[in-house]
This record gives structure tokens, sequence and C-alpha cells, in this order.
């Protein structure tokens, strides 16, 4: 720490601040345009300007200035608010004063500024800016004749985004923001830029003109598509979302959003929303009150009993599992599951028997402190790209060494220095083990984890896993393998991430085992920015599992479920928001259980292809219309309230449970908070939490890890001859099939593609766009193809989010899919 | 009874009366005569139009200023890409007719007329459209 004073106060400051941060460290306001807490310091606006003594009174910018011992710092003198005023007068000389159709007033640093230094008029005389407006993108619009060229966007794009789109083009008077050659803009469209632009130059399109920033009404909320957890703001109008609000200071990303979670809320407006209950009478659905929908519900409860099945999407509250698990069992059925029954495995089984508890014993802020990470699957960041900002950022501003083992190259592996080890799908659990081998054969690893239980059993198991055998079937060099180990054995500190979901069905309980064994082995488990974080897919993924939403006791899964209501021993199945016929493997089997189980009834948001084969559909209400908890990934534990009222009569999951759970004769809680009281108390972890205790942060809830070793089940993929394998996985803007309704995802990504090798592609002779059919022992569907470059010959992937056309029409749950193309 | 103290004021303000007999009556024959109404009046509001189409480019201004919440405006977006207002409307029950619209005005969009005469036969027909508003050529 150092001493120094600014305005006559003494403060102290740590000693890599800037002179800005030690001001705004100690509640001294300093104006400025250009700079932002996550990114570097620039000093492009000169708003900053300050006077320090010992440089003989010169104005120096406080945003790149490190303090030193015994400044002393005078941030307003009437010098220095003239020379403010004229840097004001100079950026307004330019700027156009479109005040009135500009969205961003109210909210535009330029705007407050001028307002605060009382610049009414200009000394100056210049023409303003005829720069071409952007207004083609569906989400971003870029209008360079406001633009101050404080370089955030470019940076942000730059430094955390990793992606680079947009930079400073052209020299001198004429620089702008721009894309290389000036091109169209065609990025992630996480719209971190718009987030963090001062004025209005780069502007959220779906929220143009839609409603002035100080009309919204901002509540702070939990994104409700992946597990990373992030915090949001929504700006709220008329009952309402309009928009995303850019809160620096929010959660652990620093407001910092993906295209989901920043231009994917339109679902909670959107037109499509069910509002009433169905009921299918005479072949159609007719609506129906309440009473009458419940009551029919309850009914066939009560007569199926033990043989009637829940599924649900881990997208519900924790209170609302829970109270769903309750109905089944007041029901006296436990056959219960959520994600596929196979999504939650890598917890609910493999690090439940690694660990002792269905928990990643590591945390996102871990990646940032971490000196290595090894990711499985460059998806990781498809799946969580927050967690991939953040993997991002200490790679760039750590030095963290990334290690990629994956299937196909992707955005990760264009990190500086990132070494992606692509090898054949299917083959991730072998080349873990063959790791795990070379780690015990050379001695690599911590002595203390041949004490640990399992231990000689897995160095038995390990036997056929040598570097040079595992190589001949993964189509990595031996000497790979042996680097890697050696690697991620001598790095102090190692962390290993592996996303999972539905999409996912390599990313087992065995994956789990293998990576848990990994870090046992090199005794990488229990320190700060160590261990292995399992990424699950939905906001509340970690908080199903931790509800115990899944099969257990001698209860049935998801398969297991789907089958019997085939085979007729399930005679009702309740769906709360899961859409089977899409996001399940097998469309065909499911679309026969779903046809042939006697009772289905479905709560959801929208119209989807599974509610509309029910038999009654309940209208539910989204993240944004109810209260209650989501547990992130990493166990952060958050509380969501609601943000708008309840879209016309529909209710929440946690209402509906309710009363059925009343007309079956239960209690039923009345609120959330009682609800969670009970979560807390029952949950191991959740101790002594309450929606106080959570406030706007939330909190951690513990993990117990006792380590022991677990032999992982691999069962090598058998590869098809002249076939090609088939990856289905999650697409960036897309999570799960929810993000089909909101309009920004869908803007970036509409439909179902198959993405293949330019090698592939030129040897079938496929140009971009070809509708093309594909074939699997399952069946065939037509998608179009999109030839890229990460593919490596002979694997294709295709996302599953699409209810156009759902992959799972030739995926049948297998890790890799053999499949032909044909056009 | 002093007959002065009683009679004078009498005759003193039956004076007035009498001189009022001869001048130019004060009371206006509504609605046969119709009032001369001041520059500044504060009537009903009217849309300012230019090159043929209303000035207003749905800034909320106004809706924000108004301390009677009675303006209604809905933004849009035209074909080339301009603001304007696709919804302007005024609740004429609610309006005070303080006349700070057209003072938050940044545009000259609003104006207020000398037109007083807002008697309506239902509640809704109190609320004034865009098309109501445009002044009239």
């Amino acid at each position: 720490m150092v001493n120094l004073t600014i305005d006559d106060k003494q403060v102290t400051a740590p000693k890599t601040a800037t002179i800005y941060d030690a001001a705004k460290l100690n509640g001294i306001k300093i104006p400025i345009l250009c700079h932002d807490k996550k990114l570097k310091p620039f000093g492009a606006c000169r708003m900053c300007l300050v006077e320090v003594e010992q440089m003989k009174g010169r104005q120096i910018p406080a945003c790149t200035t490190p303090v030193t011992e015994g400044m002393i710092i005078r941030t307003s003198t009437p010098d220095i608010v003239k020379a403010r005023k004229m840097v004001l007068e100079l950026l307004l000389l330019n700027h156009p004063i479109d005040c009135p159709v500009c969205d961003k007033a109210g909210d535009c640093d330029l705007q407050n500024l001028t307002y605060e230094y009382k610049v009414d008029a200009n000394r100056f005389t210049d023409e303003k800016f005829h720069l071409e407006i952007d207004y083609t993108n569906p989400l971003i619009e870029r209008d360079m004749n406001r633009c101050v060229l404080c370089g955030k966007c470019a940076r942000i794009c730059d430094e955390i985004v990793s992606f680079g789109a947009l930079t400073f083009i052209d020299r001198g008077i004429e620089t702008k923001i721009g894309c290389e050659f000036e091109e169209a803009l065609n990025c992630e469209f996480c719209g971190s830029c718009v987030s963090v632009c001062p004025v209005g130059s780069l502007l959220a399109r779906p929220f143009k003109f839609k409603a002035r920033f100080w009309s919204l009404t901002k509540q702070k909320s939990v994104c409700g598509y992946c597990g990373t957890g992030c915090n949001l703001t929504l700006g709220v109008k008329d009952n309402k979302v309009l928009t995303t609000i850019y809160d620096e200071n929010q959660g652990f990303h620093n407001g910092q959003l993906c295209v989901r979670g920043r231009f994917g809320y339109q679902f909670i407006n959107s037109d499509k929303r069910l509002t009433k209950p169905l009921i299918r009478k005479n072949q159609n659905l007719v609506e129906v009150g309440w009473d009458e929908a419940l009551e029919v519900v309850a009914g066939r409860l009560r007569d199926s009993g033990a043989a009637s099945a829940a599924l649900a999407t881990a997208r519900l509250t924790n209170e609302e599992l829970l109270l769903f698990k309750q109905l089944m069992e007041s029901v006296g059925s436990n056959n219960y599951d959520h994600s596929a029954g196979y999504a939650h495995a890598a917890l609910t089984e493999g690090f439940a028997g690694s660990f002792g508890i269905s928990a990643s014993p590591s945390t996102i802020l871990d990646i940032q402190k971490s000196d290595l990470l090894l990711v499985i699957k460059t998806d990781a960041y498809e799946t969580h790209p927050v967690v991939g900002f953040e993997i991002n950022m200490a790679v760039k501003n750590k030095g963290v060494q990334l290690k990629i083992l994956s299937d196909k190259t992707g955005k990760l592996s264009k990190l500086p220095d990132a070494k992606t080890l692509v090898h054949t799908p299917g083959s991730e659990i072998a080349i873990i083990n063959s790791l795990a081998k070379v780690i015990i054969d050379n001695k690599l690893g911590d002595a203390s984890a041949v004490s640990l239980p399992g231990y000689a059993d897995l160095e038995k198991s390990l036997a056929d896993f040598t570097p040079e055998a595992v190589s001949a079937q993964c189509g990595l060099s031996a000497d790979d393998i042996k680097l890697l180990a050696s690697d991620y054995a001598k790095a102090e500190k190692a962390l290993i991430l592996f996303p999972v979901g539905q999409a996912y069905p390599g990313h087992t309980a065995a994956l789990a085992n293998a990576v848990a064994n990994l870090a046992l082995l090199a005794g990488k488990l229990g320190k700060e920015g160590s261990g292995v974080l399992c990424l699950s897919e939905k906001n509340n993924s970690q908080g199903a599992v931790d509800m115990g939403f899944h099969a257990a006791g001698g209860g049935l899964n998801a398969g297991q479920i789907l089958d019997g209501c085939a085979t007729g021993s399930i005679k009702t199945l309740l769906i709360a928001g899961e859409n089977p016929l899409v996001s399940y493997p097998d469309h065909a089997k499911v679309k026969a259980a779903l046809d042939k189980v006697e009772f289905l009834v479905v709560s959801e948001m929208f119209m989807t292809e599974t509610a509309a084969m029910a038999d009654v559909v309940l209208p539910v209400c989204s993240f944004a219309e109810k209260e209650g908890t989501f547990t992130a990934t990493d166990r952060r534990v958050q509380h969501i309230k609601p943000a708008i009222k309840k879209i016309g009569q529909s209710r929440s999951d946690f209402e509906i449970f309710g009363s059925l759970i009343a007309k079956m004769g239960g209690v039923s809680s009345a609120a959330p908070a009682v609800v969670f009281a009970e979560i807390a108390a029952s949950t191991p972890g959740y101790e002594s939490m309450s929606y106080v205790s959570l406030g706007d942060e939330g909190l951690f809830a513990s993990v117990d890890v006792k380590p022991v070793f677990v032999v992982p089940q691999t069962s090598a993929a058998k590869a098809e001859s002249g076939k090609l394998a088939l990856v289905t996985g999650s697409v960036l803007y897309h999570n799960g099939t929810l993000s089909q309704y909101g309009e920004g995802p869908m803007h970036v990504c509409p439909e179902g593609y198959v993405e293949l090798s330019r090698a592939d592609a030129a040897a079938m002779k496929f140009v971009e766009n070809d509708l093309l059919t594909i074939s699997s022992a399952n069946g065939s569907m037509k998608l179009k193809a999109r030839i890229t470059p990460r593919m490596p010959q002979g694997v294709v992937f295709a996302p599953y989010h699409f209810g156009a056309n759902p992959v799972n029409q030739v995926w049948n749950g297998a890790p890799v899919t053999w499949v032909t193309l044909a056009k | 009874m002093n007959p002065i103290k009683t009679f004078v004021p009498i005759i003193q303000g039956l004076k007035i009366t009498l001189g009022h007999l001869f001048k130019k009556p004060v009371t206006l024959q509504y609605p046969d005569e119709r009032p001369k109404v001041a520059a500044r009046y504060r009537g009903l509001h009217a849309l300012n139009v230019s090159h043929n189409k209303a000035k207003c480019v749905a800034c909320y201004l106004c809706p924000t200023v108004c301390p009677a919440k009675c303006i209604t405006v809905e933004a849009g977006e035209d074909a080339n890409h301009d603001k304007y207002a696709a919804v302007y409307e005024i609740d004429m029950l609610r309006c005070i007719f303080c006349g700070y619209c057209v003072e938050a005005c940044p545009v000259d969009a609003i104006r207020m007329t000398g037109e007083f005469e807002l008697a309506n036969y239902s509640r809704k027909d109190f609320v004034y459209s865009k098309e109501r508003l445009l002044e009239k050529k």
C-alpha cells in the first residue's frame, strides 16, 4: 500500500493502482469516458486529467498513471475543469447532438459529463461526420458518427471476448471503429461492445426505440440459460422485459454477458407464450380454467399412483424441483429425472463416486488463479461463454497455460499458446486414463495419492492405457500424451474443465471418474486454482442434482421412464419444461413413447413439440416472473425475484405443484422462502442459507470432498469404415431448446446445420449451404452444410437445439454416431 | 337612523350601475359571440408538421416531464431508420394544460392552440390520437 493525498484527503491505495483507481477506491469521482474496470488502462479520452504537485502541476491522465508514495493530487482545480470543458467541446465538435433520437440518452457518459460541466456552447466549428450507419445487423447497430474513439469496444472484444471483431481503422481525423476491411459485423454477438460504449455508437438493435433509459425499472436477476449463473439486470417497462442493462459491478463476471444472456430475453414477453391451461377434448387442445385442468391432472395422478413418472427441466428453481419431488412422492412414485437422465451422470454418478459428493470441487473463480487449464472439448466455450471469457482472461492476462483435448478445434484453440490435441471422437476417457498412466509410471504425481482408497485397483485397470496403446486409437501421438501429462503434473496449480449436457452423451460418469483420478493422482485438488470443474448445462442443473431430482432409490431414470411409457407400465407422465421430442436422443423412440403413454401432462411456457402431444398443457411463467433460487455449476446459490407480473393466466411451477400436492391430500408450502428454509435444513452445503443471506451476490454451497479412486468404465468407440463420425453439441448462440424463443439467438443462428471439414466437403463436392441428407442407422434428415476449417477430416458436428430439424432423428444417444452424407 | 349614512352608499352603488348602462357590455354572448383567445393561451395541443410529417421524433421528453402522466408515446422506426412517434396520445381528461410538454420539446413539435371547446360525450373521445392532434392546415 502507498500513501498519497488526493484533494487534501490522506488516502492509501495498493501499489499497483492507478491514480484513477486510488481515487475511486476512496470515493473520489474522476470523470472518464474510456475506462472500464475490466479493461487495461488506455488513456484515450483525456477527461480524467488531474494535477500532481510533484510533476510541477502538469495535467496528467489519472487512468494511466500509477500511484507513487507521497503523491499530492488535485482532481478539480479551475485549470483542470477548464481543460475538461475543452475536451468535451472538442468531442462535441464532431459528435452529433441527436440525443432526442439516440437510445443512449439518459445513460450516456458524454451527455452526463456535458451536463455536469455545463458545456452549453462550443467555441469551435467543424463539420460532423457523415459515415454510413450499419442498420443491417439484427443485434448491434453501429453509428460511428457518434463515436468518441474511446476504444472500449475494440479493447473488450480483444481483451475479454478475444474475438477482435472491432478495431481502429484509418488514421488521423478519419480514424474510426470498424471491422476489418470495413466489412459487416460477423462476430459472436455477445454485445460486450454495446455494453461498454459510453455514447450511442453501438446500440442493441432489439431494444431500438423501445423505451428511454430513465423509464426502465432495473431489476436484478440471474440468467436463465446456462449453468454459469451470470447475474443480469433486466430493464422492465409496462410489465415487459425490454432489455438487459449492463452493470460493471454485477457478479463475478463484472456484468459481462454472452449473446444468450444479453440478447436472448425476448422469450419472456413472447407473443407465443401460453396464457391459459389447455385440455385435449376430441383430439383438440381447448382452453379451460385452472381448476378443471388441475382437477383432471390430480385425478389421473391418483389413479396412476406408482405408474406415474415425472421429467423436469433443470431450469426450474430449487424450490420447484423439491416440490415436484414431494408431489411425486405423495403420489407414490419415485420415477423422476431430469436432463435425459445422463446429462447429470458426471455429477450424480461420477463425482458422487470419486468425491463422495455430486458437485464440482472447484469454482469458476479458480480459473484465473490457476497455472494450467486442461479443457476437455473446445465446446466448453460454446456451452458456457462467460466461463470462456474467464479462460480468455486467464490465458491472455495471467499467462495461464491452456491445454485442450477435443474432437475438433474451436474458439479456445485460437488463444495465445493454446495447445489443442485433436483426438478421434469418443476417445477422451482413454486419453485421460493414459495421462493418469503416464503420471503413475513416471512418478510425476503426488506421493500421498497412493494412500487413497482404490489406488491399487486403478493402477491395475490402467495397465492397458499406455500412451502407445492409446495413441493408436485416439489419433494423438504417444509423445503428445506424455508431454501433456508431464505439463499437467508439473504445473503447480491446474484445473480441468469439461462441459456436460444433453448433447454430450460421451461426457459420462466414467469421464468424471477419469478426470477425478487424474486430478487426485497429480495432487491437484483442494488448492485454490486447482481441481476439476464440471460445467453443467442449464441454469439450475447443479440445483436439480442437489435437490435429488434424479433416479435414485429404485426409481426409473429418464430413459427407462420413456421405455415404460412405450410398454405401458407408465400411465401418466408429467413433463415440466422439458422438450424430449427435440432434446432427448432418438426422436422416433421418444415420439412413440409419448404417443403411447395414456396421459401426458406438460407444463410449459410455449407450445413446444412435446406440449403439442400432451393431454393437458399447463401454462407456466418464466424465471423473470417468479421467486426462487438457482444453483450455478460451481454451486453458487443465487436468489431471483420477480421482475414482472405473470403473463396471462400463467402460474409458476411452484404454484402448480403446490396445488397438486394439496389436491393429493398433502400440505403444500405457501411461499418459496419456506421451501428454501426446508432446503437449507436438509441439503448438505446449504446449511444456514436464507434468501436474506444470499443477497445479490449469492453464496457458495460448501463442498466436502472425500476422494477415492474409481475405475472408469470405458468402452472403445468402434469406427465404421466409409462413414463419418457425427458428434452432437451446443452452439454458442443457443442453450437447450429455450433459446429458440429468444429473438437474438434466432437472428444469429436460426436453424440446425451440419458442420464438416473442408477436406470432406471437397471430396464429396459439397459447398456451403448445400442441403445434405444425413443418414445413420437410426434414420435420416436434411441439414444445411456448413464448411469450416475447425473440423478434422471424417468428423461432422451438429447442434441439437432446433425443433424444426431435430438432430435426434439420426442420433440415438451414442457419443459418436456414424453417418453418411449425400446431397 | 342617520339618513346620510344609509342612503349615500346606495346612491353611490347605483351610480356605478347606472354608469355601466352606457358602457359596452362585458358579458360575451357565447356561443353566438366568440372570445378572442390570447396568443399564449394554453388550449388543445397540436403536433406541428414539417415536410408533410409530424416533427415529433418520439424522444419521450414530454411524457417524462408531464406531471399528469397523460401523454403516451410509442416510438417506431421508419423506412429511413429514423425515429418517429408511431403512437402519440394525450388523455385530455388528465391533462392539466400546464404546457410543460411544449417547454420540454427539443424539436418544437408540439404547441398549444387556442382551442378550448373540448367537451365530448364519451371518455374515450377525450383521448386524442396522433391523427387528431396533428395541426390542421
